[in-house]
């Protein structure tokens, strides 16, 4: 078999199942897709409460949809290594002849389409129950901002992954650290233009804002408050894609290698 | 007594190693408040883009105000929950705990104290945020101290209650407690007016809001500190039907928190769910 043949399927094999174990766990589909999306539900209703115009609403909708990949980046990638480590299941992945990036591909491929398909009920909420409406839009453009989007986020957590590799109880910790500081400055529930500079000092390392800015401005239009014109965040969720995913790739070999030295990928409860 | 202080003593102090020891105490603290402080400060961004738009800024303030004390049902009540998991499901403890001579209510008491003060310190900083990002201010010599005080004691009990309730439940329910922690910390959310008002619910929803002490709470404290509920449907009670109605449902809450507590840990038992663990 070729090695191009092992890494797909490889991928595959960690996609599907991480798939299949979903299904075998339905209370996590509320863990995973309902309650984030009840949450999201809160900050319409406070737009709504405090009589802001309907757009907003729809901004929180989208930020609220984004928030789901958020969730599964961090605990389905970034921390996924710390519960493969206390489940003892680590040293297998390093053992396996295939690439270490084909694995980590797998896992967000599968937490992707999971997730995507768990997004069905933040879609029935924000548009059926709240209500909201957008403007007419073109779909290849929203499909192109999306898949871009999700190739950074996801190469984001690559990176995250490769970096908790070291790390044991801090990797849980860092996951729950970061979970609502980075909604705030990716303006998840509020135009990222809002904070000004500091919108695009975060916008630049943190590739949620600026895809949910993108997806605004295709789906509302000059509603969506953007934070730099649509082409300029095009050109810089690429810059991160490609950015992130080198990252990931070196940050895996030298880390790996590290935790390795210092006997890290088999330690437990620390 | 004096064995009862020791036992609250020696949990909390275990608590706050087993919250803290990962790193050190700067750097918890700056985790401890990251969350309560990220959550305030969306509310602020909010609030900063609509900005004129915004029919009612004191109505604003009244729910940024029930946002910052709900920090305590997120902390402590949903906290209490997540004792259970870590101890059973990661350090796969519990076991130890239930057979030691501390008991396991009162070491989820103990337990319950670093909370509580974790707790308070993100509400004093949420408080802060508020302060002086998104003109939460009260007249100090307006505030109404003594239904404050009651109210925020009541609050507070009802939430340490409540808490033995969803350790109870965590405890029968290995694998589904992850679950059941999240969706109490957003059902409270949506269903307390922490930051909407209930008006905006369901009329079914309303009379479960109703039923709940923490919507009566919330109210309590805006009166009281900021001298305005944020509710019309709440409007129609006084001041003192607010406060008895607070009274009469924590009542009814916590003991029936305590009832089901102890029927949960020993069904817990029955089931042999006190070593099982399920993720790991």
């Amino acid at each position: 078999m070729s090695a191009l043949a092992l890494n797909l399927r490889a991928t595959w094999g960690r996609a599907y199942g991480r798939l299949v174990g979903a299904f075998r766990e339905p209370t996590w589909l509320i863990t995973d897709a309902i309650l984030p999306n009840l949450g999201m539900l809160a900050f319409v209703m406070l737009y709504r409460a405090l009589g802001a115009p309907r757009s907003f609403e729809a901004l929180a909708v989208v930020g609220g949809l984004l928030a789901t990949y958020w969730i599964n980046v961090l605990w389905g990638m970034g921390a996924q290594f710390y519960w493969e480590k206390q489940s003892g299941q680590l040293q297998l992945y390093f053992v396996a002849p295939c690439s270490r990036m084909a694995i980590l591909s797998g896992m967000a491929l599968g937490g992707f389409l999971l997730t995507t398909a768990r997004s069905a009920f933040g879609l029935f909420l924000g548009f059926v129950v709240v209500g909201v409406r957008v403007e007419p839009f073109s779909l290849p453009a929203l499909l192109g901002v999306f898949t871009l989007t999700m190739v950074a986020l996801y190469a984001l957590g690559m990176v995250m992954a490769s970096l908790f590799l070291l790390w044991g109880r801090e990797a849980y910790h860092l996951s729950n650290a970061l979970y609502q500081p980075v909604q705030f400055l990716s303006g998840l529930y509020f135009p990222l233009k809002t904070l000004g500079p500091l919108g695009i000092v975060a916008a630049g390392l943190v590739p949620l804002g600026l895809g949910v800015d993108a997806l605004r401005q295709v789906l509302l239009g000059a509603g969506a408050h953007a934070l730099l014109p649509l082409r300029f965040e095009i050109v810089a969720l690429v810059v991160l894609c490609a950015v992130f995913l080198w990252l990931a790739r070196v940050a895996l070999a030298y880390l790996e290698s590290l935790a390795k030295r210092e006997g890290r990928l088999t330690q437990r409860w620390q | 007594m004096r064995a009862l202080v020791a036992r609250l003593r020696a949990s909390a102090w275990l608590g706050l190693q087993i919250e803290s020891n990962w790193t050190d105490p700067f750097l918890f603290t700056a985790y401890a408040i990251t969350h309560p402080l990220a959550t305030a400060l969306i509310l602020a961004g909010m609030y900063w883009a609509v900005g004129g738009a915004v029919q009612g800024a004191d109505t604003f303030r009244g729910l940024y105000l029930g946002s910052a004390f709900h920090n305590y049902v997120v902390m402590v009540l949903v906290g209490m929950g997540w004792m259970i998991v870590e101890e059973r499901e990661e350090f796969e403890t519990l076991k130890y705990v239930y057979t030691s001579p501390i008991g396991m209510f009162n070491y989820l008491a103990g337990r319950s104290l670093v909370k509580l003060a974790l707790a308070t310190l993100s509400t004093v900083l949420t408080l802060a945020v508020g302060w002086f990002l998104v003109g939460l201010r009260w007249d100090w010599a307006a505030v109404h101290w003594l239904p404050l005080v009651a109210a925020l004691g009541l609050g507070v009990f009802a939430t340490v209650s409540l808490g033995f309730f969803v350790a109870g439940f965590a405890m029968v329910m290995p694998r589904a407690a992850f679950t059941l922690n999240d969706g109490i910390a957003v059902a409270l959310y949506l269903l307390c007016g922490v930051i909407f008002p209930v008006d905006l619910l369901p009329r079914v929803l309303q009379w479960v809001a109703l039923a709940l002490p923490f919507t009566w709470w919330y109210e309590a404290l805006r009166r009281f500190l900021l001298g305005h509920g944020s509710s019309t449907l709440l409007n129609a009670w006084s001041d003192g039907a607010l406060m008895l109605w607070l009274f009469a449902t924590t009542l009814v809450f916590s003991v029936a928190a305590h009832l089901a507590y102890l029927a949960l840990e020993r069904r817990a038992r029955q089931l042999g769910r006190l070593d099982q663990t399920t993720l790991f």
